[in-house]
């Protein structure tokens, strides 16, 4: 038996449904054939034993031989043990089929999807994703599963049929006809079965998310008494629910009624016409029990036609499911032509905003309006493509930082356009840090690490420089704590500090961060913003903050109005000299006005150097 | 497992539940039990008929006694036919209705449980439950027990038939019963961990997936995708190892229980025979015999089949039931707050989490009505917990809470959400259209009032906007609401729910800067008229309001207006020239 999942699976073939189906089969035609010839050898035992009782019923009872009654009743023992090992051999099979094919689905769409990488979100939900992942391979791996037991049991519909039409023609005629017929009667009824079974699930999915939506929105709920209201209408989608689980039932209902009929209406066909050729002499009296028993046993094989038919039916829809998931593509593409990497120590400019962040510089951006703090920090990142037209790969890339890039151009990492670097080797330079990215469940080391090889110490100091001591002296587990799902057992400002942590530890050449601190407490951001700099010495850091904390520690702030660069220059100066910027950074404060607290913030960026925790100086960069 | 997992009920007490479901639909489940009884008799004449048609055919007789015995039989299978409709429809009945009545007396006690508890355990356990055990038992109750109370009554039956047939004979299908038994207490020993365990192995994958997706951004920023990768590659492995060590198991049950089933159709054709030429049994009994024994494999191996399945959901059931059984932190005894003097008081207040260090401790404060109440201090200094306890939403371990003399926990909960609300920066919206989720606060609220509660907090203008106005559904899969929408929604709430008193826990904070101060537009609107105490890291908040208490582990350090507190020189006043971006003292920066 292989042993799962494999080696590394290859490029899936998403032309069609159908050839994403013949691929996966193609990856394990080998057990595929072994589950077969296991399907095939169960199925035979199971449909020879009537043969052997008949016999034994000849020989043995009707013409007294004990030899023939022990030989063909211990054929009917042997076959029994027959199916015994078989049926097991089959079931291993098939289920080493059925999740080589769930798997490989698997496989390949967790694959894709980190191939298409941030876009994803955008271009299909998680829940999706997640469906494919169990209902959808689920079903790719029934398809798989049923084709031992499919194989088995056409194997075992022709040798009865052949063995009936041996003794006489009506019966073997009967099977021949009444079979496809009965598969045909049972079909009309699984369509609108599987119509409301879908209903049904659809109904209990969205019920289901009711009550994970307690368990996540029940501070809210109490937080307002909304209880009984809550409870009233679960109850009522609930009963919604079970009705139409009434009504799904009378159309099972009418199919577990047919299980019974059509098959015992084929074993009395069978049994009349056996019986008045036995009445005849035609047949013996075994052969007209042999008879009733092929009849009775019919009722397996048609099961699984059924079956197999509606397996089916749901692995091709469940793959076309797929095939869309793998056909989904990034916005963001790799240049044909990637010009070569600037060397360590690139300026990062966007021409079309104005903003421009020295090497090695703590720049602030401070946004009037946060559609634009999103926007620009996505540019600069390139998450998003949306600034000037591409003018073509540069083949030629300058040295030099151009401190005044062609104003036509979009964001550049020393003057190299952005679009026309690697992408790859671009995220290594260059990363974005925002509020919504994903924390990733394992342990808290785990989560902080992520590609580095951080020791522990290193780990330490990044905790210490966004002030997160407390987060870790309140885990008993420290470092191995457990990181739940989302971050869920963290609160919001212990959340964006981790957030924080990891990314200072990616340690990458540029970081550029959104509202890195807004939900921490006033005290704790002061130490944040004091730690920030020392911490990312040597290397750019671009902040999209309103917070006057902050502000004040960056080495340069620039005031962005309207998508462009108003001012830029410290602080202390934009607070005095820009009254639109003062009125954005100290919202609500009435000491806006106040002068001396302004004088307080000029007077500041003297002693900025000096500050306690000795942050860089500011100087060199705002001068 | 983890201590503080919400309680998982006894044997005794999902055995006592089972009954009582049981005595209340007795009526429903002697109808499944009656109807499936009823078809398995009606199956039953095929074998006896057709060993009839054998020895008739033996001694000789005629087309038309053939052609009568035919149409019994043809009439059998269509009684039985028609029978089997009808146990199924029972039984359909009889588990959606037990199912639907579980699962709503889960949301039920889930409702009534004390929040603390639910935070302790965690919103995961809650969920598990919630979503894993409520779909374990639908198959159970859905399927299974009509299936099982079908399958046990027919097997019962066909043995009876059986003995009917012939008492000896139906003794040689006990011989197989020791090693069945015995395989299949063995397979149940260890078969509920194995399933359990691969279920594990399958939620773990599911959720590292939907994580992979909804974290693609950080997953490229970080450079995360090659991990990624090797943990769904992992947790494929993991699932393989929990699928082979159940497979073992299946693949030492299911060759004995076939071997068993189907075996004793061969013994019985040796002893009938045997019996036969000795003259103590007819050729008619032992076709019957014979056939019945192939006939009584198919109830058994249902039977077989949805052992796991029953036993998961009991192992479900015990989950569901468990959370009943935790005591609620409020009672209803009948005080009411003094309407001269509604003021609202902490008393000595102090609570722990579970045993643990008490994160408020002697807090006394008293919120005169109309006052604006300002809570502010470092993170982890107690503030949301007294939040909640202003609002009465947790019980105080020591001291008492209570609005114009009366507890807050010992009022109704309609009365309660009249006097206080609490709004916190946990913006949920709920899966339901929009109307359904401002109406959450106040279900017998028409469209106006709705459409003015939106108004009222600046909502009225995206709210309008939605393609299909208040019926627009919302929640994941739906319209999604940006978070400073779905906070819009909460204020909209409170306006509807109209409480005396509002506690706003960090309401903003979540927010964008810029964001939050256009809320706070709708904020003061749901403020207007109303005692406010709101909790704050921002300082803004606290400059605005007539008193100002600062929160420092636990205690209460200082009280007073916004002045007096500057003045004071302590605390408070640091932060706030901290949050002024004054240079920090020393002092206000401990490390």
């Amino acid at each position: 038996m292989r042993a799962l999942p494999g080696p590394e699976p290859g490029d899936p073939d998403c032309g069609s449904a159908i050839r994403l189906l013949l691929w996966i089969w193609r990856d394990q035609w080998g057990s595929q054939l072994s589950g077969a010839s296991w399907g095939v050898a169960w199925m035979l035992s199971l449909a020879l034993i009537p043969a052997a009782i008949g016999r034994a019923i000849d020989r043995g009872i009707v013409g007294r031989s004990s030899t023939g009654l022990v030989i063909w009743a211990g054929a009917v023992i042997a076959l029994s043990l027959s199916v015994a090992f078989t049926g097991a051999m089959r079931h291993r099979s098939a289920l080493t089929n059925f999740l080589a094919a769930a798997y490989l689905a698997i496989r390949i769409t967790v694959r894709h999807a980190v191939k298409v990488g941030a876009d994803l979100p955008a271009l299909t939900s998680s829940g999706d994703v997640v469906a494919i992942s169990s209902t959808d391979t689920e079903a790719i791996g029934s398809t798989f599963d049923i084709t031992a037991r499919g194989t088995g049991a056409l194997a075992a519909v022709t040798v009865v049929a052949l063995i009936m039409l041996n003794m006489s023609v009506a019966l073997g005629s009967v099977v021949l006809v009444g079979v496809p017929v009965m598969m045909g009667l049972t079909a009309l009824l699984l369509r609108p079965l599987h119509r409301r079974q879908d209903r049904y699930r659809t109904m209990q999915g969205t019920l289901s998310g009711q009550t994970i939506d307690i368990a996540q929105g029940i501070r809210v709920l109490r937080g307002i008494g909304g209880e009984d209201a809550f409870a009233a209408r679960y109850a009522d989608r609930s009963q919604q629910l079970r009705s139409l689980g009434l009504r799904t039932g009378r159309i099972e209902s009418l199919l577990a009624a047919q299980e019974v009929l059509l098959p015992g209406l084929l074993t009395v066909m069978v049994t009349w016409l056996a019986a008045r050729l036995a009445l005849h002499g035609s047949i013996s009296a075994g052969q007209l029990v042999a008879f009733y028993g092929y009849a009775s046993f019919l009722a397996l094989p048609l099961a699984t036609f059924g079956e197999a038919a509606d397996a089916f039916t749901r692995g091709h829809v469940a793959a076309r499911r797929i095939v869309a998931v793998l056909r989904l593509r990034s916005a963001l593409t790799d240049p044909e032509h990637p010009a070569a990497m600037p060397p360590a120590g690139a300026a990062l400019t966007d021409a079309g905003s104005g903003l421009a962040a020295a090497p090695g510089q703590f720049l602030a951006v401070a946004c009037a309006s946060t559609e634009d703090a999103d926007r620009l920090a996505a540019r600069l990142a390139r998450y998003t493509d949306d600034s000037a037209p591409h003018p073509g790969p540069d083949p030629e890339p300058d040295p030099e930082p151009d401190p005044e890039p062609d104003p036509a151009l979009g964001p550049a990492l020393a003057a190299v356009p952005l679009r026309s670097l690697p992408l790859a080797a671009l995220r290594q330079r260059v990363l974005l840090v925002r509020n919504g990215d994903w924390v990733f469940p394992g342990t808290l080391r785990d989560c902080l690490r992520g590609v580095t090889e951080a020791g522990d110490e290193h780990l330490l100091a990044a905790l210490r420089a966004v002030s997160a001591q407390d987060i870790l002296d309140g885990l008993p587990d420290g470092l191995d704590a457990p990181v739940a799902e989302q971050g869920r057992n963290f609160s919001g400002g212990q959340l964006q500090r981790l957030r924080l942590a990891r990314a200072l530890l990616a340690d990458p050449e540029i970081m550029i961060a959104v509202e890195p601190t807004s939900a921490v407490d006033a005290h704790t951001e002061a130490r944040i913003a004091g730690q920030l700099g020392t911490y990312r010495q040597g290397r750019t850091t671009v902040v999209f903050t309103t917070s006057p904390l902050v502000l004040h520690r960056a080495d340069l702030v620039a005031y962005v109005t309207g998508g462009m660069v108003a001012a830029t220059g410290p602080h202390a100066r934009l607070l005095s000299a820009e009254p639109g910027y003062r009125a954005l950074v100290t919202r609500g404060a009435p000491t806006a006005n106040d002068p001396t607290e302004d004088d307080t913030g000029v007077d500041g960026t003297g002693v900025d150097g000096t500050g306690v925790d000795g942050t860089i100086a500011v100087a060199e960069v705002s001068a | 497992m983890r201590p503080g997992l919400l309680p998982i009920a006894d044997h005794a007490t999902v055995k006592a539940y089972a009954l009582q479901v049981a005595r209340r639909h007795r009526r429903m489940l002697a109808a499944v039990m009656g109807l499936s009884s009823l078809a398995t008799v009606a199956g039953l004449a095929g074998p006896r008929l057709l060993g009839t048609i054998v020895q008739d055919v033996q001694h000789g007789t005629t087309d038309g006694r053939i052609d009568l015995l035919t149409g019994l039989l043809v009439l059998a299978i269509c009684v039985q036919a028609v029978l089997s409709r009808y146990s199924y429809l029972a039984g359909k009945a009889f588990g959606e209705t037990v199912l639907a009545e579980l699962r709503e007396s889960f949301v039920g006690s889930v409702l009534d449980l004390p929040l603390s508890r639910i935070e302790q355990a965690g919103s995961g356990d809650l969920i598990s439950r919630a979503s894993r055990d409520v779909n374990a038992l639908r198959q159970a109750a859905q399927q299974g027990i009509p299936a099982v109370l079908g399958a046990g009554s027919s097997a019962l039956l066909t043995f009876g038939a059986l003995v009917l047939v012939s008492p000896p004979l139906a003794a040689v299908t006990l011989i197989t019963m020791p090693p069945l038994l015995v395989t299949v207490r063995w397979y149940l020993r260890y078969a509920r961990d194995g399933y359990l365990a691969t279920n594990a192995t399958y939620s773990a994958m599911l959720e590292n997936l939907a994580a992979t997706v909804d974290g693609a951004a950080a997953i490229e920023a970080l450079r995360l995708g090659r991990q990624r990768v090797t943990l769904s590659d992992t947790d494929i492995s993991r699932s393989w190892r929990a699928e082979l060590r159940t497979l073992r198991l299946r693949l030492r049950l299911f060759p004995v229980t076939e071997s068993c089933l189907l075996a004793p159709a061969g013994l019985m054709l040796l002893c009938g025979g045997y019996g036969y030429t000795r003259g103590w049994v007819s050729i008619a009994q032992v076709t019957a015999a014979t056939l019945y024994v192939q006939q009584l494999a198919t109830p058994v191996s249902t039977l077989l089949d949805w052992l796991d399945t029953i036993q998961t959901g009991a192992a479900s059931l015990a989950r569901l039931v468990g959370v009943a059984g935790i005591p609620p932190d409020r009672a209803v005894t009948g005080a009411a707050p003094d309407e001269t003097n509604r003021r609202l008081a902490a008393e000595r207040v102090g609570f722990a989490y579970d045993g643990g260090r008490e994160v408020l401790r002697d807090v006394d404060l008293i919120v005169t009505p109309g006052e604006h109440l300002a809570v502010v201090g470092p993170s982890g200094a107690g503030k949301s917990t007294l939040g909640r306890l202003l609002a009465g939403i947790s019980a105080p371990g020591r001291g008492r809470v209570s609005v114009g003399g009366a507890p807050l926990v010992e009022l109704p909960l309609s009365d309660l959400r009249g006097e206080v609300a609490l709004v916190t920066q946990e913006h949920h919206v709920f899966a339901g259209t929009l109307r359904e989720n401002v109406a959450l606060a106040r279900p017998d609220a028409d469209d106006e009032e709705i459409l003015a509660a939106l108004a009222a907090v600046d909502a009225a203008g995206w709210a309008a906007a939605l393609p299909d106005g208040l019926g627009t559904r919302l929640g994941s899969g739906a319209t999604e609401l940006s978070a400073p929408q779905a906070q819009q929604l909460a204020l909209a709430r409170l306006v509807l729910a109209d409480p005396r008193i509002l506690v706003l826990d960090e309401a903003t904070s979540l927010l964008d800067p810029r964001a939050a101060r256009h809320l706070e537009r709708s904020l003061s609107a749901v403020m207007r008229g109303r005692t406010v105490i709101s909790i704050a890291h921002r300082l803004h908040t606290a400059h605005g309001a007539d008193r100002v208490a600062v929160l420092e582990d636990g205690q209460v350090t200082e009280l007073g207006s916004h002045h007096e507190l500057i003045e004071a020189d302590g605390a408070y006043a640091r932060l706030w020239d901290s949050w002024h971006g004054e240079q920090p003292s020393p002092a206000a920066v401990p490390d």
